[in-house]
Formats: C-alpha cells, sequence, structure tokens
C-alpha cells in the first residue's frame, strides 16, 4: 500500500509538472476571446429577436434586415479581453422599425462566458423586454432574448470585427449635497465602450455660473467633479450641462433641487 | 506452463492460432461472470429507470432548471430535457457507471484470491486482459446506449417534440433535432471508454476495487475543475473530460465538429495509454499469493 502511495504521488508531481509545463510554454491562450464573442452573439440575438418579432407580432423584422453588431469588453480599461467570466458586457446595436434605439445607438448585454465556448447572456429590458411577454393570442410566454445561452466555435475564426462603440456618459448623482460652502458636485459614469469619456461639464444656478469642470474618464470608472462657485443663497436648483468630446452624454441639460434648509 | 502444453501449441501451428480460442473461451468466461453479477443487472436497469424518473421530476418543476445549458427549455422541449440530462449525465454519472464495473473487474481477482486459479487453466495472462477490457469496454456501451435510448424516449413521450432552439438562436425543426440529440448522446462513447480504461488501469494497478471505482470519477472531477479555470485553458485538449463538451458543435448554426475532431484524439489518446500502462503491469506482476 505505500508503495502504492507513492506512486500515485509520484504520477500526480508528473501530471502537474506537465501541465505546468503545457501552460508556460503556451502562455495559458484561451479560447475565449472578444473576436468570437462578437461574431457569436450578434448571430444569436438576431435569430432569437425574429423570434421575439413573432411573437409580438411585429412585421418586417427578419434576422438578416436587423444588421445585428457586437462590441464585446471584459472587465473595462484595466483587463485584456481575453478569457472566461462573467465579467463580459457586450454592446450591441440592431435596426427595428418598431422600437427606436436611444441616442448611442446600442444595448449593453451581460455575459457569463465559461471556457468551454458557452455563455448566458442578458438582455437590456428597455429594448428588449423583461423575463415574459404577451404574444399576439394574448398568452404570456418567455421573452426569447431576455436571457439565453450560446455557444461559439473554440477554433472559430479570430481576426478583429473592428465594432466600435463610444461610452455611455451618465450621472448618478440624483439629489445635491452641498457642503459647509455650499457648493456642490455632481457624479458621473462611464460606460463600457471603446472610448471612454472625455468633456467638461458647466454648472449654473439660474443665472450665476458655478463654473465648468473638465472630467477624462476610462470607460467603466465612476468620478466626482467638484464646482469651485458656492450656489447663491436662495437658489432653489442647479443645472448641469454636459458636453462630451468622447463618448455620449446626455442630451438636454441635467437639473438637479437643492436640498431645503 | 508444461512443456506438453507448448509442443501442443506447436502443433497447432502459429501462436496467434493458438491464442484465439484462449481469448474467445476467457471473453465468454467473463461475459458470463459479468452477467451473473447482481451490480450489473441494478445498474442496467437503473440506467433505464433513473432517466425517466429524472424526467418526470425535472418536467414538473415550476421554474426552469437554467443554470445547465438547454435547461431552460427543457421543462417545454423534449428535446432540450434530453440535452440537459445528458449535460448533467456528462459531469460524473458516465465515469461512475463504467467506473463500477471496470474498477472491479480486476481487482475483484484480488480480493477473491483468484489470479492464481484463473491463470492455471489454459488461459494467459494477456488473453485474459484483453477479455476483461473488452467486457468491460461492451458494458460501458450497453449503458450508455440504454440511458440515451431511455432519455431520449422518456422526454419525448413525457414533455414533447417541439421545434428546439438551438445554440446559435437558430430554430431546429423536431426531426433534425432528434437526429442531433441522437448523434450528442452517441459523442460519449469515446470519452466514456477513455475513462473504462482509466478504471481498468486503476483496478489493475491497485489491486483494489474501492481505488478502481473511486480514482476515475475524482480525476473526471478534478478535471473538470481544471477545465473550468481560466488562465490554463491550454490544458483543456488534454482533459479527457473536454470531448464530454464537444456535442455544443452539433447544436450551434453553422455546426462546428472540431471539438469532436479533437475529442476523438484525446479519447483515443488516454485510452491507449491507460491499457498500455494497465496492460505492462499485469504482465510484469509477480501473482504468487492467493
Amino acid at each position: 500500500m505505500r508503495r502504492f502511495i507513492i506512486t500515485v504521488i509520484a504520477a500526480l508531481a508528473v501530471v502537474l509538472a506537465v501541465g505546468g509545463a503545457v501552460v508556460a510554454g503556451t502562455g495559458g491562450g484561451s479560447s475565449v476571446t472578444k473576436a468570437r464573442l462578437e461574431r457569436s452573439l450578434p448571430t444569436e440575438f438576431a435569430n432569437l429577436y425574429a423570434d421575439q418579432a413573432r411573437l409580438l407580432g411585429h412585421k418586417g423584422v427578419t434576422s438578416a434586415s436587423l444588421h445585428a453588431e457586437a462590441m464585446c469588453d471584459k472587465g473595462g480599461a484595466v483587463e485584456a479581453d481575453v478569457g472566461p467570466g462573467s465579467n463580459w458586457n457586450c454592446l450591441v446595436s440592431w435596426t427595428d422599425p418598431n422600437v427606436p434605439m436611444p441616442p448611442e445607438g446600442y444595448g449593453k448585454f451581460e455575459l457569463d462566458v465559461h471556457s468551454n465556448g458557452c455563455y448566458t447572456a442578458g438582455g437590456p429590458s428597455k429594448l428588449v423586454g423583461f423575463q415574459t411577454l404577451t404574444d399576439t393570442k394574448g398568452r404570456e410566454v418567455t421573452n426569447p432574448v431576455y436571457e439565453f445561452d450560446g455557444c461559439f466555435d473554440p477554433n472559430g475564426d479570430n481576426t478583429p470585427t473592428g465594432n466600435e462603440f463610444p461610452s455611455l456618459l451618465t450621472t448618478t448623482t440624483t439629489a445635491l449635497l452641498p457642503d459647509a460652502q455650499n457648493r456642490v458636485s455632481l457624479q458621473l459614469s462611464c460606460g463600457t465602450g471603446s472610448t471612454g469619456c472625455t468633456g467638461s461639464v458647466a454648472a449654473a444656478a439660474g443665472s450665476t455660473p458655478l463654473g465648468t469642470v473638465p472630467f477624462d474618464m476610462q470607460e467603466e470608472n465612476t468620478k466626482t467633479l467638484h464646482f469651485p462657485q458656492p450656489v447663491p443663497q436662495g437658489a432653489p436648483n442647479v443645472t448641469f450641462t454636459i458636453t462630451t468630446t468622447a463618448g455620449v452624454g446626455p442630451t438636454s441639460p441635467a437639473t438637479l433641487n437643492m436640498p431645503p434648509r | 506452463m508444461s512443456s506438453t502444453s507448448l509442443s501442443v501449441r506447436r502443433d497447432m501451428g502459429t501462436r496467434a492460432v493458438a491464442n484465439r480460442p484462449g481469448f474467445l473461451a476467457a471473453l465468454r468466461l467473463e461475459g458470463i461472470k459479468l452477467r451473473a453479477q447482481l451490480r450489473t443487472k441494478a445498474l442496467l436497469l437503473g440506467a433505464v429507470i433513473v432517466p425517466v424518473a429524472v424526467v418526470i421530476v425535472v418536467h414538473s418543476q415550476p421554474r426552469p432548471p437554467k443554470d445547465t445549458l438547454f435547461g431552460r427549455f427543457a421543462t417545454e422541449n423534449g428535446f432540450a430535457m434530453a440535452l440537459l440530462v445528458l449535460g448533467f449525465a456528462s459531469q460524473w454519472l458516465l465515469p461512475l457507471l463504467t467506473a463500477i464495473v471496470a474498477g472491479d473487474i480486476f481487482a475483484s481477482e484480488d480480493q477473491h484470491g483468484t489470479w492464481k486459479t484463473v491463470l492455471t487453466r489454459s488461459v494467459s495472462r494477456s488473453a485474459l486482459f484483453w477479455a476483461k477490457t473488452a467486457v468491460a469496454v461492451v458494458f460501458a456501451l450497453v449503458a450508455l446506449v440504454l440511458l440515451a435510448a431511455s432519455t431520449i424516449a422518456a422526454s419525448l413521450l413525457i414533455v414533447g417534440h417541439q421545434p428546439l432552439i438551438g445554440l446559435s438562436g437558430q430554430t431546429i425543426q423536431p426531426h433534425a433535432a432528434l437526429g442531433l440529440v441522437a448523434a450528442s448522446w452517441a459523442s460519449m462513447a469515446l470519452p466514456m471508454i477513455g475513462f473504462t480504461c482509466l478504471a481498468l488501469l486503476f483496478s489493475v494497478w491497485s489491486r483494489n476495487a474501492a481505488v478502481g471505482i473511486a480514482a476515475p470519477v475524482v480525476i473526471g472531477l478534478v478535471m473538470q475543475l481544471v477545465g473550468a479555470l481560466g488562465g490554463i485553458e491550454t490544458l483543456r485538449p488534454y482533459l479527457l473530460t473536454t470531448p464530454f463538451e464537444a456535442w455544443h458543435g452539433l447544436m450551434a448554426a453553422p455546426r462546428f465538429t472540431g471539438p469532436l475532431l479533437d475529442g476523438v484524439v484525446t479519447s483515443a489518446g488516454w485510452s491507449l495509454v491507460c491499457l498500455i500502462a494497465a496492460y505492462l503491469i499485469l504482465r510484469r506482476r509477480d501473482i504468487t499469493g492467493g
């Protein structure tokens, strides 16, 4: 028995050494890549979206007419876009005459990708709807694009697709919180995208300018901008006007009320 | 071996001719021994009955089991149900099913102290080795066929045969889906034979049925874990559990068969290495006890 255990341990050591050598020799390359996802996801999405259109009774939608394209990214700007994980995001653009796209022109899908090349994708509910939908016959049926599973060929085409979409810039501040000098700040969030977000925010309380603050953010980041001028006493609200040079910002100025004193 | 039997062999001509009746006789006897065991009957009966029970239970769930591939359609689509059971079975059930027989088939001779008895009959070690190997492989294939047939039949009869949504979002018509589901189940055969050979190796090597049965299952689970980890995915093609996932390509559009071909190489490699190692260990063993 003792000899057997020694042999088992020796065999394990050999397996580990060979495995380690293989990994070291090849750099641990993964078949899960940005390009393969960018080819697989739009194809599957278009097929399922056409099914959904049939259920909803929407006319003139086929998987080819959607012209779906995707840009995928893993873990923001700091992580390489390769390998399995639940932090893959894909921006998908498509054309459906029945459902207008938002100004940025895409919807964000969240993907959990496994090392075997299979993934689970969750669609943006503001564009594709919720888990169930009511079909033309009035039945509650599962929405095929709300969440779906797919697999891509681990040996498939890996040349970059070149699809690029700008980051979506949003304000995440919902209520102003002035500091002791009655100065305000605004939090910005820069979503997944190829560009990151740059530009400036001008704040004004009525006709009193509070200053213009520039920002330069990487994708999947948040930043708080502090405005130098205090808000005059009695001003009811502050209006923020966002100008972007990279990324897509809000199309109209945002107005936030000052808290009551 | 006595000199008379050697001269008899010479009289009969070439060695191959002399060996053949030995192998066939050993094969027949090993077959009888396996069929007589209660565990064989229980396993084959289980392979027929358990899938029916699983299909009924999963079908009656209010929410489909979405965390497994095809799980989200399993309660409303028979083909998806058959593939859900396939994904589940390939994780540990298929290695276990074959290891229960293959892991015991050599070790039981140690356990019962019968090596000397069987080898003093007119059968060579290699004839006995190949006979036991053949019986274990045939059992694995029979068990797989029964499990597949029972699962597919139960899924289609209980859940139904609606058009299936494939892994590229395409709709697969029932007739094509049946062929693809059957092919997916058939693709389990080679990796399952690989696990059979692994179990045979442990059975010969450890001389202990418990090790022969448990080791392949544990190794299978470890390989699955290694295959699921990120960063060391270059090991995936060498893992015996990877061919169990090759059927995914059949359900995509366009279909891809690269993983299936890689799986043939992987399964054959593991099978060959395990069989050769087991054969050499058995040939060199000093059998004096029992």
